[in-house]
């Protein structure tokens, strides 16, 4: 075992290690990198993951994507503040892509010019959209769509409600056997504290919009849905027990212990086809109100230094195959119009396929739903 | 306290070489060279933004000077101030039964014969390794309404269980589970200075076990059970995790609570308040565990000299 390292050996070798990597640059045409900020579910981050950046990559070689998931602390929200800072600044956010934001939600930001405005010559597939979410704002791509809806098994439930009067009936005739969550944790819980105020206010979604928020009048419309879901309190799962999340409530659900909650399409879907809930779970919409639901903004932001790369990105994920792929892969709505997709797909999902999509407005009229809840609901448990 | 007492006495007995003691005498600004670039960190990234954002509390928005608004709304809110409580509430509760648990297996580790002693402490520093959340939904699974325990229980025949999923109860096995580790090792630490000849000569007067403990096992351990108790009161008190997802919707932990004023309702200032009463709470915890490291040391220090 002699092994003899002469001198020489040793500098030519250290020699070729130090030269090593400036021969690889020229040898390697480094994709450019787009970096994209997620703070989706995890259903939403896996499958940008594990499905569209390697058929993005494939479909355009010139680019890589990097997926960061910012789910924590402050989300997307708290990059889009750096973004507009960095617009003032005119420097580079190094954020090129938003999977989803929605730039109307950062009051200021888009007077800022902080977000692209995306059009046709943009990102060709704009033209494909759905009339409803391309209406909406210029500045965001309505790239897909969800909506909550109620779950339930249908070994244990009998009669599928219909309209708020039903279910909150249902829910009194069968103690213990709903629950929504926490509405900070998880859309499916807001969404249903949502239409408990859409409920207490004559079913009229359009008394709420980004512009008209007023914390004294927020606080009256408020006031009669905390009524009606202070009614239902005592009658939900454990008297009142609030999972922390999205997922923790299909986990009650698909370990039987309640019977029905408020769950995301998408996730719903997704739990059935991939076993994770029950064979029999069914899902319905309310008939006489929808719960509310939207689309999921991607956007573009301004600074970014890749702006052919975030077009070519978001007009990737609006092709036909890419949509659905969505559907298929976790039961996403589309961003485009049903018609742009094949016909058995649209028959497939003929059930759920929403008519309306009441809209509730985020920001500011969200916190104060999320702390008059807390506030008004949460705290009054009785329980033992 | 031995091993110190006796270093002493071994030091004492000792002629020291005067440049040794020159060396000693300048020991104190080569020991503040030493830890000085660690503390400027600290100082830097921790005291000072932590200063400034204390002190902030005290200047809110719109205000010309000083003033306690921001004190003022956190303790005039029966949302905030029950949050508060529900958290000593939870502190308290979850140390008390730390300890119960911590003094058992501590004195099983120090005192027993078993063969079993080894697989007990690898099992008792097990969950060092498991990260909250891991924790969190295997005790759901463990726990939950539908998880093992119910169904064992429904299997024997028993029926009517409450699961802690979702309570208070929850959050406190689970922050349980989760510092077990330290305290177990600080109590074994502590035990480990009883020693046992002492025991045995008790026994021979005719000490029961019960006297034992009080008397022989217990006093040595004071201290011990004083840092156990502030170490894993700043632990359990600033937790989130497992609170977060085992515990109730409300009342919630202050560490919860926080997060959620400031990125779900968008109140900096009123979150920066919860910091800071939050702070000064710890800070009680914190004096407290200075002050017994503190004595313990300045008594070395009288010991050595």
């Amino acid at each position: 075992m002699a092994l003899t390292l002469s001198r020489r050996l040793l500098i030519q070798s250290a020699a070729a290690t130090a030269l090593l990597p400036l021969a690889k640059v020229p040898a390697l045409a480094a994709p450019t990198t787009i970096d994209v900020c997620t703070d989706g579910d995890t259903n939403i981050s896996d499958w940008w993951i594990n499905t569209l950046k390697p058929a993005f990559e494939k479909a355009h070689p010139e680019f890589s994507l990097n997926i960061v998931i910012t789910r924590a602390n402050g989300g997307n929200l708290t990059v889009a503040q750096r973004v507009v800072a960095a617009k003032k600044t005119s420097t580079d956010a190094k954020v090129d892509f938003f999977e989803e934001f929605d730039p109307r939600e950062l009051p200021g930001a888009i007077e800022a010019g902080a977000f692209t405005k995306v059009d046709e010559t943009v990102v060709p597939n704009w033209a494909l959209l759905n009339p409803l979410g391309k209406a909406e704002t210029p500045f965001a791509i309505p790239y897909r769509a969800s909506q909550v809806l109620i779950a339930y098994d249908s070994a244990k439930v009998k009669e599928t409600p219909k309209s708020w009067a039903e279910i909150t009936a249902w829910i009194k005739a069968n103690p213990g056997q709903f629950i929504y969550c926490r509405p900070d944790k998880g859309g499916s819980g807001s969404h249903f504290v949502m239409r408990a105020v859409h409920e207490a206010n004559g079913r009229d979604p359009s008394l709420f919009k980004p512009e008209n928020f007023d914390a004294e009048k927020a606080k009256k419309l408020f006031a009669p849905a905390w009524a009606l879901l202070n009614d239902i309190q005592p009658f939900l799962y454990d008297k009142g027990a609030y999972p922390a999340g999205n997922n923790p409530t299909l986990q009650l659900f698909a370990g039987g212990a309640v019977s029905m909650i408020s769950a995301w399409s998408d996730q719903a879907l997704q739990g059935i086809s991939q076993g994770v809930l029950p064979e029999t779970t069914k899902l319905t919409q309310l008939q006489d109100l929808a719960l509310s639901g939207g689309f999921a903004f991607s956007s573009i932001p301004a600074t970014t230094v890749h702006k052919e790369g975030a077009a070519k990105l978001a007009d990737f994920a609006l092709s036909p195959e890419m949509q659905a792929k969505m559907i298929a892969d976790f039961g996403a709505f589309p961003g485009i119009d049903w018609k742009n997709l094949p016909a058995e797909l649209a028959e497939k999902y003929k059930a759920i396929i929403p008519t309306s999509m009441p809209f509730f407005p985020g920001g500011q009229w969200e916190a104060a739903l999320v702390d008059g809840w807390y506030a008004n609901v949460a705290t009054h448990l009785t329980r033992s | 306290m031995t091993t110190a007492a006796s270093a002493g006495g071994l030091r004492q007995g000792r002629i020291e070489h005067p440049r040794r003691s020159l060396f000693r005498d300048r020991g104190w600004a080569v020991g503040l060279a030493l830890i000085a670039p660690a503390f400027l960190l600290m100082v830097v990234l921790i005291f000072a933004p932590a200063v400034l954002s204390l002190a902030g509390t005290f200047f809110p928005a719109g205000a010309a000077g000083a003033s306690l608004a921001n004190y003022e709304h956190f303790f005039g809110d029966a949302l905030s101030v029950l949050n508060l409580v529900f958290t000593v509430w939870t502190t308290l509760a979850t140390l008390l039964v730390l300890l119960v648990v911590g003094l058992v297996v501590a004195v099983y580790l120090r005192f027993s014969q078993s063969r079993l002693v080894a697989a007990i402490q690898v099992l008792s520093l097990f969950p060092l390794f498991v990260p909250g959340i891991v924790i969190s939904f295997a005790l759901i699974r463990f726990l939950g309404p539908t998880g093992l325990v119910p169904s064992i229980l429904k299997a024997i025949g028993i029926t009517g269980y409450q699961t802690p999923y979702l309570h208070a109860s929850g959050a406190v096995i689970g922050l349980v589970w989760e510092n077990i580790p330290l305290t177990v090792m600080l109590l074994t630490a502590g035990l480990s200075q009883v020693s046992n000849r002492a025991i045995e000569a008790a026994r021979d007067v005719g000490a029961n076990a019960a006297q034992i403990f009080i008397h022989i096992v217990l006093p040595p351990l004071t201290r011990s059970i004083a840092v156990v108790c502030c170490l894993n009161f700043l632990q359990i008190f600033g937790s989130f995790t497992v609170p977060y997802i085992l515990g109730p919707a409300a009342p919630q932990m202050m560490s919860i609570f926080m997060q959620r004023t400031f990125t779900e309702v968008h109140l900096a200032d009123a979150a920066e308040t919860q910091a800071a009463i939050t702070f000064l709470v710890c800070l009680i915890a914190g004096v407290v565990y200075s002050a017994i490291v503190f004595r313990d040391s300045a008594a070395k220090g009288t010991l050595a000299a």
